[in-house]
């Protein structure tokens, strides 16, 4: 009786430990599956060390077809959305280490980011993004919503993203598409 | 023995428990994946919008005006060179070239006036342009463009109007002068002059979108029979020169500058002829429907 007993016991510490293992891995998994957009803090972290890095999705463009397509890049895990949105920025202008082809100067910096409390993102760029771009429309569309897709697909909280440069406002990149208006994602411009 | 029966009551509910919460969490996951996903796609095209304005814009969405002025806008200019090729072409140079031809064939076919926005290698501002076509009482509005890509196989031709990217701050501005129309210029202080002249200005090109995408089908239309470049569509976006246009208004982009092998076409005598007459019998299609 008293191994039974014992057996018993031990079949369900077993149980209880894969039980708790897996409630926190599945809970861990579906953080990244959700996008980084809900804040950092995660009151339930029972595990010992803190996720340092969170996945981003990019969007770079590719020799194959027309579209935008994702690329997963780590970001460290900042204090707040506008030092995640600033990191998300500076990899988005570094380039792909996949080999899609990046719509930007290579010389571009980023140069600020601030988000207002109705959800506009602010980015500002050096000089080169203008001074270097290639001016033709589908150049200007790619870059603009390159970096205004990579901004709210990641931050729930950025609704709309307005392009700076050199902190001010420009009428257009290279002579075509307005940029003295905020843009809302396209996302119809990723690919399927 | 009843003990025993009590652990495997226990063990049982545990193993449910134990199953809820897998389930339970995977359905969480796919359920998040979903609503990321589903994020409601930008939808630019607003067709039709009337809005009751002070001001003098000459709405025809269902009574089409004779063409009697053709305005041509050859895209870039002076210091604005537009997209550069491989083999040094300009852009302000190809669009210039078509410019004049497409002139030509219009002059020598239609009984229209037409005008150029530049007829010279000069920096006409993309206000200017607009304000040139609205000054000129422009009945169509041809801003000619050759594209450029970062990617190097980019190819074809496109032809745009003008999509909208109205923001909930210029929703509220457009309730805000629809509302309070009457006593308009009353309520506006002097140094909201400028950003109201904007909106006015933005509004400009809001009333033809219908004519100005139907004016782009029958060009691009054209494009693809003459050209036989690989055809891109019509498309819309937010271009800075047709915002001010006051009357139906396209901008095509004629093969990508930035692919070598479509750079050698843009330089041909032979290709920019073609350009011309396609985007000619665009124009002449459209305004011969539009009279029926």
């Amino acid at each position: 009786m008293d191994k039974k007993r014992l057996a018993l016991l031990g079949v369900l510490f077993v149980l209880l430990i894969g039980l708790v293992i897996i409630f926190f891995r599945s809970g861990s998994e579906e953080k990244i599956e959700k996008s980084p957009a809900t804040p950092p803090s995660e009151p339930e972290s029972a595990q010992t060390e803190l996720p340092e890095t969170e996945k981003v999705v990019l969007f770079f463009l590719s020799e194959e077809d027309p579209f935008l397509h994702p690329e997963e890049r780590e970001i460290s895990v900042g204090s707040s959305i506008v030092h995640q949105a600033k990191q998300t920025m500076e990899e988005l202008i570094k380039g792909s280490e996949i080999g899609y082809v990046s719509p930007f100067p290579s010389e571009t910096r980023l140069r600020e980011l601030f988000v207002t409390g109705e959800g506009v993102a602010y980015v500002d760029f050096s000089r080169e993004i203008w001074e270097k771009h290639l001016a033709g429309s589908s150049a200007e569309i790619s870059t603009i919503y390159s970096i205004v897709n990579s901004l709210t697909y990641n931050f729930k909280s950025i609704k709309r993203v307005f392009i700076l440069i050199e902190g001010r406002e420009k009428e257009t990149l290279g002579g075509h598409i307005n940029l003295s208006q905020s843009f809302r994602p396209q996302y119809d411009l990723i690919a399927k | 023995m009843r003990s025993h029966k009590k652990k495997i009551i226990t063990a049982s509910w545990v193993a449910l428990f134990f199953f809820f919460t897998v389930f339970s969490h995977s359905q969480n996951a796919h359920f998040i994946k979903l609503s990321v996903r589903d994020y409601p796609d930008f939808s630019p095209v607003i067709i039709g919008s009337s809005f009751s304005l002070p001001f003098h814009i000459e709405k025809s969405s269902s009574s089409f005006q004779d063409v009697k002025t053709i305005v041509i806008d050859p895209g870039h200019g002076g210091l604005e060179s537009g997209a550069k090729g491989k083999f040094g072409t300009l852009e302000k140079d190809i669009t210039l070239a078509i410019g004049f031809k497409l002139k030509a064939i219009i002059e020598r076919n239609l009984a229209f006036r037409v005008v150029l926005t530049r007829e010279k290698d000069v920096d006409v501002s993309l206000e200017n342009r607009a304000a040139m076509a609205n000054n000129n009482k422009a009945d169509l509005f041809i801003s000619i463009h050759t594209n450029s890509s970062y990617r190097k196989k980019a190819r074809g031709s496109e032809t745009f109007f003008l999509g909208l990217n109205a923001t909930d701050k210029e929703a509220r501005r457009l309730a805000y002068l629809e509302n309070n129309s009457a006593a308009f210029e009353e309520r506006i202080a002097a140094d909201n002059e400028d950003e109201i002249k904007m909106i006015l200005w933005d509004m400009a090109q809001k009333a033809y979108l219908k004519q100005s995408s139907e004016l782009a089908e029958s060009v691009q239309r054209e494009l693809n029979l003459l050209l036989r470049t690989y055809n891109r569509g019509i498309k819309q976006n937010s271009f800075r020169v047709l915002a001010g246009v006051a009357c139906p208004a396209v901008l095509v982009e004629v093969a990508f500058i930035s692919n070598p092998e479509e750079e050698r076409k843009l330089l041909t005598e032979e290709f920019q002829n073609n350009v011309a007459q396609a985007i000619y019998r665009g124009l002449a299609n459209y305004i011969k429907t539009n009279q029926e």
